[in-house]
């Protein structure tokens, strides 16, 4: 049976103008999931209600199978973190944030730590306020390493990085992967970095939990179909999410793609989706 | 915990040499070894603070194995040291630098850590509760209150603090330090309760 390392259960949240409803996810163990959604859909929220920096109106959050009011240091110990926004001391140096951090984890290895260090070519005596976005990005990363976290939690862990430190990234996390007992779980918005890497897709949309599938059933599920307006009538528009119609045709994206082509047949061209795609016609569908 | 307290110092370090060398510089002009204690506590404590309330360093601390208690926890055990450390340094600045600190030393002493006590206990939970810049309002009332006190209402406020200090420093009844310091204590652990009470109600 596959274990899961975090389960949120039956959520609910409100905030003003937003809220989270009977909000439920499972994250795999030992798997890359990538969490996608559009600004304002609930990501960040989520993230932070698994960190437990926000806590729930109601419903459970457990995190390798525990709970924060009993354990909340156990959960912590086990989990590395990098976040979109700024969490360093602007004025200390790497060195500084090192000792400010390391006597907080059990396990923290020396070692690894400066190996990461050195691997990702992190000034150790410079202040944090001169590291550029993705070089704080790898200083969190180190810190997550040393302290050997079986979880890893990534807020847009790639928005506003150049390309080169994001396939850098990408590569790093493929390396981590080949640890078994390893989960990263990271949000963002650039879908394309999710193809290298994601084992899991898990959508939400407008605080609605809106599928979690395995990347290739995705592909084998959805599909984006194309042809002319005469096709359309009312019973066949209910095969869609939504549809975007031209002075040409018709575009549309199926979550059933057998289905519609067994429907449909020949006169429409069924193509592979992006998880653009998928967000961006989903969104449109509601 | 102590964790969380010495790093209160590292993120400091930088100033730390600036608040010692001004100690010694008040102290050459023969300030009030009783205003600088107070002065200095306050200003290290609420500095530490408001430089983890300015950046995100809330969400890394809660990030990282502490509990909420732990980390309210630690602003109120490390203003008693932290209050401790600044008045060894500037009693034995004081006593270097002017040859002072013998006769009834204790009493000061005792009234710097009481005066911190009492500032702490009232601005901890209400920096807790409050944004930064909504303190600068508070704090821009508190001044405007203060002025018209010493101007329309109470013009010697000063000389009735001063006898305040002299009273309490000539005070020979161990009954009413007992009282004061019970008073004190109790404000302090209350305060120190309902600051964990709004900090673990945030969201970060």
């Amino acid at each position: 049976m596959m274990e899961n390392v975090i389960e949120l259960q039956h959520i609910h949240k409100s905030f003003k103008g937003f809220e989270i409803k009977d909000f439920s996810i499972n994250v795999k163990k030992g798997f890359v999931t990538g969490f996608i959604g559009g600004n304002g859909a609930g990501k960040s929220t989520t993230i932070k209600l698994i960190m437990n920096l926000l806590k729930q109106d109601s419903g459970t959050v457990s995190v390798f199978g525990m709970d924060y009011k009993k354990h909340e240091k156990e959960i912590k110990e086990r989990i590395g973190f990098v976040y979109d926004e700024n969490i360093f001391y602007e004025n200390l140096t790497l060195k500084d944030m090192k000792r400010i951090i390391k006597p907080a984890y059990k396990n923290w290895d020396d070692n690894a730590f400066q190996r990461y260090v050195n691997e990702f070519e992190l000034p150790l005596n410079k202040s944090m306020k001169t590291f550029s976005k993705g070089m704080k990005m790898k200083a969190s990363l180190a810190i997550a390493l040393a302290h050997h976290a079986e979880l890893i939690i990534m807020d847009e862990p790639t928005a506003g990085l150049d390309p080169i430190f994001r396939r850098e990234l990408l590569n790093i996390l493929h390396e981590l992967m080949q640890d078994e007992d390893r989960t990263i779980f990271f949000s963002t918005h650039i879908t394309t970095d999710l193809d290298r890497i994601a084992d899991y897709i898990t959508f939400v949309h407008n605080g609605e939990h809106i599928f979690t599938k395995e990347f290739y059933k995705i592909e084998e599920e959805y599909a984006i179909v194309k042809g002319t307006l005469d096709l359309l009538d009312r019973e066949t528009e209910q095969e869609f999410i939504s549809i975007r119609k031209t002075n040409t045709g018709f575009e549309a994206l199926t979550a059933d793609k057998n289905r519609v082509i067994n429907i449909f047949g020949d006169t429409v061209i069924v193509e592979k989706p992006t998880l653009e795609d998928i967000m961006y016609y989903t969104k449109k569908g509601r | 915990m102590v964790n969380l307290i010495l790093k209160d110092i590292i993120i400091q370090k930088n100033t730390i040499i600036i608040y010692i060398a001004t100690i010694i510089l008040y102290l050459l002009v023969e300030v009030s070894p009783i205003f600088l204690g107070v002065l200095y506590s306050v200003v290290f404590i609420m500095t530490a603070f408001s430089t983890d309330d300015k950046g995100n360093a809330n969400i890394l601390l809660n990030s990282l194995p502490y509990t909420r208690k732990e980390v309210v926890s630690s602003k109120y055990m490390g203003a008693l040291i932290f209050t401790s450390v600044i008045i060894f340094i500037i009693y034995l600045g004081d006593f270097f630098l002017n040859g002072k600190g013998e006769v009834f030393l204790w009493r000061e002493i005792l009234l710097i850590i009481g005066l911190v006590m009492v500032t702490i206990s009232f601005i901890l939970p209400i920096s807790y509760k409050f944004k930064s810049k909504h303190l600068v309002m508070i704090l821009v009332g508190l001044v405007g209150i203060y002025l018209v006190t010493i101007t329309l209402l109470i013009p010697n406020l000063h000389d009735i603090l001063r006898g305040f200090v002299q009273n309490f420093l000539a005070l020979q009844e161990t009954q009413m330090y007992f009282v004061a310091i019970l008073i004190t204590v109790i404000l302090y652990i209350g305060s120190w309760l309902l600051s964990i009470r709004i900090y673990e109600r945030k969201a970060f």
